[in-house]
This record gives structure tokens, C-alpha cells and sequence, in this order.
């Protein structure tokens, strides 16, 4: 599989001594050994969780009529597939549209938290500084701040600049990146062996340069996880859109889906069938960044409780 | 390995560089779309018939000169109001937008603009236009809104089912027994209800003004808890779970996601259905016979009218082309879209009284049509307060449960009177 | 930059020694040297720093001021002290309710969705036939947005929907949970615990970290799979699971866009919560002033939670340097 392949050296590095374990020792230790018990928990929990995702595509793939009078089951029984063509036209809403900006809004954001998470982190992990460790204090409390506490002063900001009704309050924000994204970086380089950094210091490498040709080939892990993290929020928000965005063409999916509710069918009620395409439009994208980023996801190995929040 | 690591990473400044550009034009070019000169922006609630009446009437007002545009944008029905003060607040509230009860919300606040002198100049005369509805959405002294549509409740009823029950067609003679009556005779256990419900405010205030009620009494001081109003709710509510001739919410739930008294009726779950003209298109293509009628009445007649009008936001800098358009919107050309459509009922009193009205050409059987006129003689005017959203918390905040389990509707009204006298008291000027 | 790029793989299963000359104790006066690397230091975290000037602390304190005064955004504001703070205290019950609620929901989903968290990171941290399914399925819903989530749950909540259908194989009879002023939180719950599966990814990769040494010795000593859980692999994550509350914790107390979509707070207030009636008094009341107020006191309570989760971490939480 492709993906396998772009593993960089530095997975391995940081997976730690356990990464034997995938490469074949023969014995299974107690601790990892599953029992019928395991799966058969694994197998309901699966089950279970997966209900929503069946219901989602039954109703997806009803028919008009069927969704008028609600009549669904949980299993499909009709497979209208020209539902996912008809989304596009049939609720009068520019759903086209509505997905070129999630995908514009989502991934220019995950590009500014990875540029930006990935030189405060290192700066943090790597640099010493009077005042670093209480900068780091500040960061670590910063993440307890509720949005909300700035939701107003920053609409009111965002007003003044002219951004209501742009993307530029979605997106610039991410470009200063954010507290947990920072730990995390941090973490992750804390990890890297600093014999590297200090050999490339000693052949007359500046810091950025450091960064730029050593720890940031190594941060790929971490800063595809935060990628995913940040394309997921992103794609995922609805506050945001809700606040800022005002005319239809400029809306992401997201806010878009809550807009389709209020197009009605004959019976004056949302036409769900339509909706629930919608749903799926809106998750699949996640579904697939996932699962070419999963890998990443679980090596990043922030465990490094040490020099954690303490 | 290396290789892949960079080539992974060549593709990241790729990718990073072709989002910038693209996020770099299409900021840029939405700035251009901003500033276009002659586009209006108008925003208003409602589904599908709604867009494409809106839509039909401003394609005329384009066609009919060449130098305005307008871009009609539909926002959900629940999120309407926060969603258009959201835009306000933002400073980019739209050039034309849809009020109702809530018009003085924002004429309170100067979010709207008053319209006297556009409305002087244009030589509009409101009170012939639109009869007393002219001066519908007026706060201290000045207008903020041209009516444009308005229209009393009615009742619906199938008279299938009611020639099945053997029950006698509802007309404005009936007494509030006469109508509980025929309910209960109408309904048919956990499958059929007589009457879908009055649990939303033009349904159950009427009721509370039929009994000689108010919600706000005539010197402008809530009035909630007065005998009347709470006979009226808990008549209403009574119905429910009582008497049940009414669904429940649960019973409403299991018919499916988002049902009402609407779409009941449209699915003959209820014989009776109070709600506004809206409904009569849905009811076009049912296979079933129905007509409707004005309210029954108690103590009085009275029934709420539901209306709305066009007002221009603060925001818009192009108030002389919005109200030029809203002119046009309301006058009889355009108006008469909205009968053509089956939409609602126009505000303008000469289309309201022509054939296309009485006799409209979609009326695939026999509509009483004349059930809006005759209901509109004893419309009652809702209080339009500048707290109007606060005082539907009230409301909203306190009946829920009372709605969905049954309760006693003295001890509500005295909750939501008291929320109200501190509203209104803390808000006074 | 090819020559250290290929030095890079070099370092493949080199320890990383711990650069604990690196870090605290007291610093003499900088040299040349580390003028230059603070000046690095604080270039490199510009970013940070000024988006936290602009974006953060000069908002922080806009919002502050705003709290203290009684403001529509569209008429001057007027100053009017505590007064915001004392209304929300004393005056309004749908806040203390919304509070209430609140507490209601972070309480009780974020615990819930902890140990089904790290039950399940457990079970997939196994050496287990289809571990990548299983971990797939298990973080599908985390990667449904929540709008589809909540459009979805509409349907699964509806009195006689999937959930009400299944617990009726059980025999029990569900209740219209939306609808019902007392079930709205535990639905609530329920579309959170759907999501539990997001704790995982964080547990997974913490207890990848532990290391096989720690285990072996445990299967020398004849420890059970259960105990070594509770010796080994509990411990070591614990600093993750502290993690997790947190951030969980003060997660809920912001639920938003589930409230807003499902129940817009209903019945009877029900299911509000502190965030959709700041956001109903700032935008559908113009209530700057009061919505701010409300945003500080929700500040408060966070702050109080997280302190008391810290206080509390002492005693059950372990890092690692204890450890070693």
C-alpha cells in the first residue's frame, strides 16, 4: 500500500522499543493476547456504532415519496442513487459551491496550523530563551480559554476589518496557530534526539536552517496528525460559517446542510433523502483523510507525560 | 527512503502554494462581487413555492428596468431572525429584507430604516394600497416596512373525513364546544386526531382573544396571566392531553422527523388544521376532499393574521433602488404572482379583491377563497414589541413541557408573565 | 540539504537521551551565542504570540470591558458595573438552568466517554485479527461532523427510531428522548458517547510508548492481562487520560452546534446550555454586555473544574520521570 511506503524513518524512531512487536517476535505477551471476549465486544460496539452510518445511507438513497411521508428503514430498501446527482440541482442551493469552499477553507487552515504549529513548537522543543518556560505556561493555560470568552470582541474585530462575509475569519486565525497543535509539536520534538541538531550546529547550520532541513523532516507524523485535526475541525465548523457568512455562495458545506433543511418538499418538510446525501458529502471527505493519514494518527506518540501539564 | 520523504514534502509546498492562490482569488474576487454597483441583496424565510414566487416577482421588476438587480437569498424559517441580526451586527445586513412580528426588533434599533420620506417621494399611498394593514409595521410614527403579504388563519378540515364521521362542515358560526365537539367525533384513537393542535402562538393567542384575552393590554403592559388567556391555553392544551383530539408530540414525533399540524393534515393524520394560506399549495395535488373556513369564535371573533413586509436594512447603501423595488414588488403586477404561484395572500387590497384571487386558475376543485376576506373583519393585531424575540422565549422557555406532558396553564402564564413584566419593565425607555 | 536528509535514517533506533542539561535550573547572564537563540526563540514563536496579542488576550480584554456594560453594538454602550455578573447570579433562572445543564452534560459524558474510551483502546491495543477495521469503525463517528451528526441523530432519537427499537428488543420501552424534558440530556449523552471512539486515538498511541520490557517482567511475575492493565498499561496513561479529561471536559462545557441543530435548547430550556444562550442573548437579543458576562462566568467554571482536576491529578496521575 502506498501509504505504508511514506513512512518516514523517524515512525520507527519515535515508536519506541514496542515496535518489535509488529515486526514479528512469535510470542504474543498476555497483554496483547485477544480473547473471544475482545472480538465479540469489538464486533457489538462496531455494530452498534455503525447503525447511523446504515440509517444515513438509507435515507440517502429513498426516494422522494418515501421521504415525504418518512417512511424509513434502517436497512435500505430502495437504492435511489440519482439522489447524489439531483442534491446538486434539486435544492435550488449552490451545493457545488458549498464544497469548493470547505475544501478551500479547510485546507488553507490545516496549511497555516501545520507552518505555524510547526516553528512555535520547535521553537519551544529546541531554543532556549529567558522566559521560555513561562511562554510555555502561557500556551498550556491558553488552552482552557473558551472561545466564547472571544467570539464577541473578535466579531467585532472582524467587522472592523471588513472580513464579515470572507473567509479570512475561518482561515487567518490558523496561521497563528494554537495551543493544544503547539503542544503537540513540542512534545513530539522534545522526542527527536538532539545529537542531529547539535552535529548540523557545529557545521555552521542557523536555527532556521536546523528546522527547515532536520527536525522538520523528521515532524511529518505530528503535523500530518495535526493536518487531520485541523482539516476536520475546520470542515466540521459550524459556529464559524454561522457567524461570518452571509451570502449563500459563500458558505461551506457544513452550513450549507442546515440551509437544505429549510428547502421544502411538497409536504413542507425538509426533503431528508436530499439532506442525508448532504450528510454524506460532508462526511466521506473525513472518512478518506483518515484513512490515509491513520498511520499517523496513532505514532504520534505524545506520551512523553515528563514534560507535559504539571 | 529519503527519496519518498522528499517527495512527500515537495508535494506539501506544492499543495501549500496552490491553496494560497486559490484562497488569494477567491477572496479577491469576492471583494469584486461585494462592491458590484447595481445588485440589491434580499433575504427572506420560507421553502421552495416561497423562492420561486420571490424569484418570479423580481424577475419582473428586472425586467421592467435595466439598471437593478436583485439577488433573493432564502434563509432557514427557524435561524431567520438571528441569522439576519447576526448580519447586521456584522455591519452587512441586507439592502432588502423580509420582516414580520418582529419588525420592530430591529426598527427599534435602528436597523432598519424608517421609509416616510421614500415613501413620500415615490408618492405611495399605503393606505389605499393596502387598507389598514398600511400602517402595520409603524413604530413611533414612522414606517419601517411595505406590507406584502397578509392573511388571516384559517381553518382547513378534509371533508372526507369529516363526511365519514358524519360531522357538519366548520364555518365562522361555530362555538369553541361546537369545535370540540366535531374533534372528538373526528378522532379515532392513536390514528386519526380531529384538530392538530394549537401549540404555536397565532393558534392558541387566538383562542385567548376569542375569550376577550390579550397578551399585552392596551397600555402597552403584559396581560399573560389574566382568567382569559389562561381558559384559552389550557383549553388548547387540554385538547392534547385531555381530551386527546389533538396528537401529542410524541404522537407527532412517530409519524416522523419535524411533523406538525401541516403535514398531518396533508397526510390526513388530522381532520382540522388551523395554520395560515401556505398550506393550500401543498394541498393541491392531495387525493383527498378539503376546503377551508374562517375560525370558529367564543366570546368574540378573533383570529391572528399572519403578514409580512419588506424593509431595508441600515446597512444597505442603495436605500432609493431597494425601495424602488419594494414599490414594485407590492404593486399589482407583481402581487398577482403570489396568487399565481398559490403562495400566500397579497397585501395589495386590489389584487386581494380581484377574480385571480377569488377564482384562482390553479384551484383544481372549489377553494372557499372568501374565508380570508370574511376572516380579515375580525383580525386581531398581534403586540409587534420591539421585544417581540424575547417575549417568544418567554414563551418557549415555559410551555414546552406543558405542551408535551400536559400541565397547569395558570402556573406557566404566571412564570412567563413574570419573564415579561421583567422585559418589558428592564427594557423600558 | 541531501546530505542531511540522508544522515536522517541514521538515527533510526538511537535512543533519545533526555536533554536534562537542557532544561530549568538557573541560567548565567547570555552569551553572544544565546542572545542569538532567544532572538531565534522569539522569532520562531511570533506566530503564537501574535495571534495570542490579537486574537486572544486584546479580545480577552475588549470582552472584559464589554461584560461591564450594557450594549447592543448599534447604540453606544453604557456602562453599568457588576451588573451583568449580578442579573445572570440572581435574576435569571434559564441561566442557572443552562448551568445546570451543562454541568449535567460535561459530568456525565465526558467520564462516560473516557472509560468507553479507553476500554476500547484496550481491546484494540490487542494483537487482534482485523485491528484496523476495528479501529476504523470504532473512530467513524468522530469523523462525522457534527451537523451530519446531529441531522442523523433527528432520526436515530426519534421516538420510534433505531435506539427506542433496539432497547424494545430488550424489552424496554424508550422514551421520546428529544421531546422529554428529562431524557433531552441523556440523549445528549448518548450522541456523545457515539463519538467516544476520539479518546482512542490519543490512548492508542500512548500505549504504543509503553514499553514491552514492563510487560514481559509483569508475565514473569504471573501477572493476569487484568492486572498488568491496572499495573502497567493504567499508569502509563494516565497522563493521557488527564490529558483527555481536560481538554474533554472544557470541550463540553462549550457544546454548541448539537444544541443549536437537535433542540435549539428545548423543551423548557431543557437542554440549554451556557454557550447557545450566550449565543441567543448576543445575536437574537443584541445582549453584547450580558453575553459577555456569561462567556466570563463560564471562564470561571472551567477554570474551577480544571483546578480541581489538577488538585485531584496528584493522587492518580503518573509522569513518567516518577516512574523511572
Amino acid at each position: 500500500m502506498a501509504v505504508e511506503i511514506q513512512v518516514p524513518p523517524v515512525a520507527t524512531q519515535a515508536d519506541g522499543p514496542r515496535s518489535s512487536k509488529t515486526t514479528g517476535s512469535a510470542r504474543t505477551l498476555k497483554a496483547f493476547r485477544a480473547s473471544p471476549y475482545s472480538y465479540a465486544v469489538l464486533i457489538l460496539v462496531s455494530t452498534v456504532f455503525f447503525v447511523p452510518f446504515i440509517l444515513m445511507f438509507s435515507i440517502a438513497l429513498s426516494s422522494d415519496a418515501t421521504s415525504a411521508k418518512n417512511l424509513f428503514t434502517i436497512i435500505p430498501s430502495e437504492f435511489e442513487w440519482s439522489n447524489f446527482s439531483h442534491v446538486f440541482s434539486a435544492t435550488g442551493l449552490p451545493v457545488g459551491r458549498f464544497i469548493l469552499n470547505s475544501v478551500i477553507i479547510a485546507t488553507v487552515s490545516a496549511v497555516g496550523q501545520v507552518i505555524s504549529s510547526s516553528l512555535v513548537g520547535y521553537a519551544f522543543a529546541r531554543l532556549r530563551a529567558p522566559g521560555k518556560s513561562f511562554m510555555f505556561m502561557v500556551v498550556l493555560a491558553t488552552m482552557m480559554i473558551p472561545s466564547q470568552i472571544t467570539m464577541i470582541p473578535q466579531f467585532l474585530l472582524f467587522k472592523e476589518l471588513g472580513w464579515v462575509n470572507t473567509f479570512l475569519p475561518l482561515i487567518i486565525p490558523n496561521f497563528f496557530t494554537n495551543a493544544f497543535n503547539v503542544f503537540l509539536v513540542r512534545q513530539f520534538v522534545s522526542r527527536i534526539s538532539g545529537e542531529l541538531d547539535e552535529a548540523a550546529q557545529v557545521d555552521g547550520l542557523g536555527y532556521f536552517g536546523i528546522y527547515r532541513r532536520i527536525i522538520l523532516p523528521m515532524m511529518w507524523p505530528i503535523l500530518t496528525a495535526i493536518a487531520i485535526f485541523t482539516l476536520t475541525a475546520s470542515w466540521g465548523d459550524f459556529m464559524g460559517p454561522l457567524i461570518y457568512l452571509n451570502k449563500e455562495e459563500m458558505m461551506p458545506l457544513a452550513l450549507g446542510l442546515q440551509y437544505m433543511t429549510s428547502t421544502s418538499n411538497a409536504m413542507q418538510l425538509p426533503p431528508w433523502n436530499l439532506v442525508m446525501v448532504g450528510s454524506i458529502l460532508l462526511t466521506v471527505p473525513m472518512i478518506c483523510i483518515y484513512y490515509l493519514g491513520q498511520k499517523y494518527l496513532y505514532e504520534m506518540n505524545v506520551s512523553g507525560g515528563s514534560a507535559g501539564v504539571k | 527512503m529519503s527519496s519518498t520523504g522528499r517527495r512527500g514534502k515537495s508535494a506539501w509546498i506544492a499543495g501549500v502554494a496552490v491553496l494560497s492562490m486559490i484562497s488569494l482569488a477567491a477572496c479577491s474576487s469576492d471583494g469584486d462581487g461585494g462592491s458590484d454597483g447595481s445588485t440589491l441583496s434580499m433575504v427572506v424565510w420560507g421553502g421552495d413555492v416561497d423562492k420561486a414566487a420571490y424569484q418570479e416577482r423580481i424577475d419582473l421588476f428586472e425586467a421592467s428596468q435595466d439598471e437593478i438587480k436583485i439577488k433573493l437569498q432564502l434563509i432557514p424559517g427557524d435561524k431567520y431572525e438571528q441569522k439576519v441580526q447576526t448580519m447586521i451586527a456584522g455591519g452587512d445586513g441586507p439592502d432588502i429584507m423580509q420582516v414580520a412580528e418582529g419588525v420592530n426588533v430591529y426598527s427599534s434599533k435602528n436597523q432598519i430604516i424608517p421609509l416616510d420620506e421614500l415613501i413620500a417621494d415615490a408618492g405611495l399611498d399605503l393606505e389605499e394600497r393596502f387598507g389598514p394593514v398600511g400602517s402595520l409595521y409603524s413604530y413611533e410614527d414612522s414606517v419601517y416596512a411595505i406590507p406584502d403579504r397578509s392573511g388571516a388563519m384559517i381553518v382547513y378540515y378534509n371533508k372526507d373525513l369529516f363526511d365519514a364521521a358524519g360531522v357538519e362542515y366548520p364555518t365562522a358560526e361555530w362555538t369553541t364546544e361546537d369545535a370540540q365537539a366535531a374533534m372528538e367525533k373526528l378522532t379515532i384513537p392513536g390514528q386519526q386526531w380531529g384538530f392538530g393542535g394549537a401549540g404555536w402562538w397565532p393558534q392558541w393567542w387566538s383562542f385567548a382573544y376569542q375569550n376577550g384575552g390579550a397578551i399585552i393590554d392596551d397600555e402597552g403592559r403584559p396581560a399573560a396571566n389574566s382568567p382569559e388567556v389562561v381558559d384559552a391555553l389550557q383549553w388548547a392544551n387540554d385538547l392534547v392531553h385531555v381530551h386527546k383530539v389533538v396528537p401529542s408530540t410524541s404522537d407527532y414525533a412517530d409519524m416522523g422527523p419535524d411533523m406538525g399540524g401541516d403535514p398531518a393534515f396533508a397526510a390526513q393524520k388530522v381532520a382540522m388544521n388551523t395554520t395560515g394560506f401556505w398550506a393550500i399549495n401543498t394541498l393541491l395535488e392531495a387525493d383527498f376532499n378539503w376546503d377551508i373556513a374562517p375560525m370558529w369564535h367564543d366570546e368574540e371573533q378573533a383570529v391572528a393574521a399572519f403578514g409580512s413586509g419588506l424593509a431595508i436594512s441600515r446597512d444597505s447603501k442603495k436605500s432609493e433602488q431597494a425601495f424602488q423595488a419594494i414599490d414594485f414588488l407590492t404593486d399589482a403586477e407583481a402581487q398577482t404572482v403570489i396568487i399565481d404561484k398559490a403562495q400566500d395572500v397579497p397585501a395589495n387590497l386590489a389584487v386581494q379583491s380581484s377574480e385571480a384571487f377569488l377564482k384562482p386558475e390553479w384551484a383544481t376543485r372549489e377553494v372557499n377563497m372568501a374565508a380570508f376576506g370574511e376572516s380579515s373583519a375580525f383580525v386581531f393585531r398581534s403586540p409587534l414589541i420591539p421585544e417581540w424575540n424575547e417575549m417568544q422565549a418567554a414563551f418557549a422557555d415555559n410551555l414546552g413541557t406543558f405542551w408535551n406532558q400536559g400541565g397547569d396553564a395558570a402556573e406557566q402564564l404566571t412564570l412567563i408573565q413574570g419573564k415579561l413584566e421583567s422585559v418589558l419593565g428592564s427594557s423600558s425607555r | 540539504m541531501t546530505a542531511v536528509d540522508i544522515a536522517a535514517p541514521g538515527t533510526a533506533g538511537a535512543q533519545a537521551p533526555r536533554r536534562a542539561g537542557r532544561r530549568g535550573g538557573a541560567r548565567p547572564r547570555l552569551t553572544k551565542r544565546g542572545r542569538s537563540e532567544a532572538l531565534a526563540f522569539w522569532l520562531f514563536i511570533s506566530p503564537w504570540l501574535i495571534g495570542f496579542v490579537g486574537f486572544l488576550l486584546g479580545p480577552m480584554i475588549a470582552s472584559v470591558y464589554i461584560s461591564l456594560t450594557e450594549w447592543d453594538s448599534f447604540t453606544p454602550a453604557e456602562f453599568v458595573g457588576l451588573d451583568n455578573y449580578t442579573r445572570a447570579l440572581t435574576d435569571d433562572p434559564v441561566f442557572w438552568k443552562a448551568l445546570g445543564n451543562t454541568f449535567y452534560y460535561a459530568l456525565v459524558s465526558v467520564p462516560l466517554g473516557l472509560v468507553i474510551g479507553v476500554w476500547l483502546a484496550n481491546l484494540l491495543n490487542k494483537k487482534i485479527r482485523g485491528r484496523k477495521f476495528f479501529r476504523t469503525m470504532i473512530y467513524l463517528p468522530t469523523l462525522v461532523p457534527l451537523v451530519a451528526t446531529a441531522m442523523v441523530f433527528k432520526m436515530v432519537l426519534a421516538p420510534s427510531g433505531p435506539l427506542n427499537d433496539l432497547l424494545g428488543i430488550f424489552g424496554v420501552e424508550g422514551p421520546s428522548w428529544l421531546l422529554d424534558p428529562n431524557w433531552v440530556k441523556p440523549a445528549l449523552v448518548v450522541l456523545s458517547a457515539w463519538g467516544a471512539g476520539g479518546a482512542t486515538v490519543l490512548l492508542l498511541s500512548a500505549m504504543n510508548g509503553i514499553p514491552r520490557e514492563f510487560y514481559e517482567a509483569a508475565e514473569i511475575d504471573g501477572a493476569g492481562p487484568m492486572r498488568q492493565f491496572w499495573a502497567i498499561t493504567f499508569p502509563q496513561i494516565t497522563p493521557i487520560i488527564f490529558f483527555n479529561l481536560i481538554m474533554g471536559l472544557i470541550g463540553a462545557f462549550q457544546i454548541f452546534s448539537q444544541v443549536y441543530i437537535l433542540t435549539a435548547g428545548g423543551p423548557d430550556n431543557a437542554s440549554m446550555t451556557i454557550v447557545p444562550l450566550l449565543f441567543r442573548e448576543a445575536f437574537s437579543f443584541y445582549h453584547f454586555g450580558y453575553a459577555s458576562a456569561i462567556a466570563w462566568l463560564l471562564f470561571i467554571v472551567i477554570i474551577g473544574f480544571t483546578a480541581i482536576a489538577f488538585r485531584t491529578s496528584r493522587s492518580w496521575v503518573f509522569y513518567e520521570t516518577e516512574v523511572r
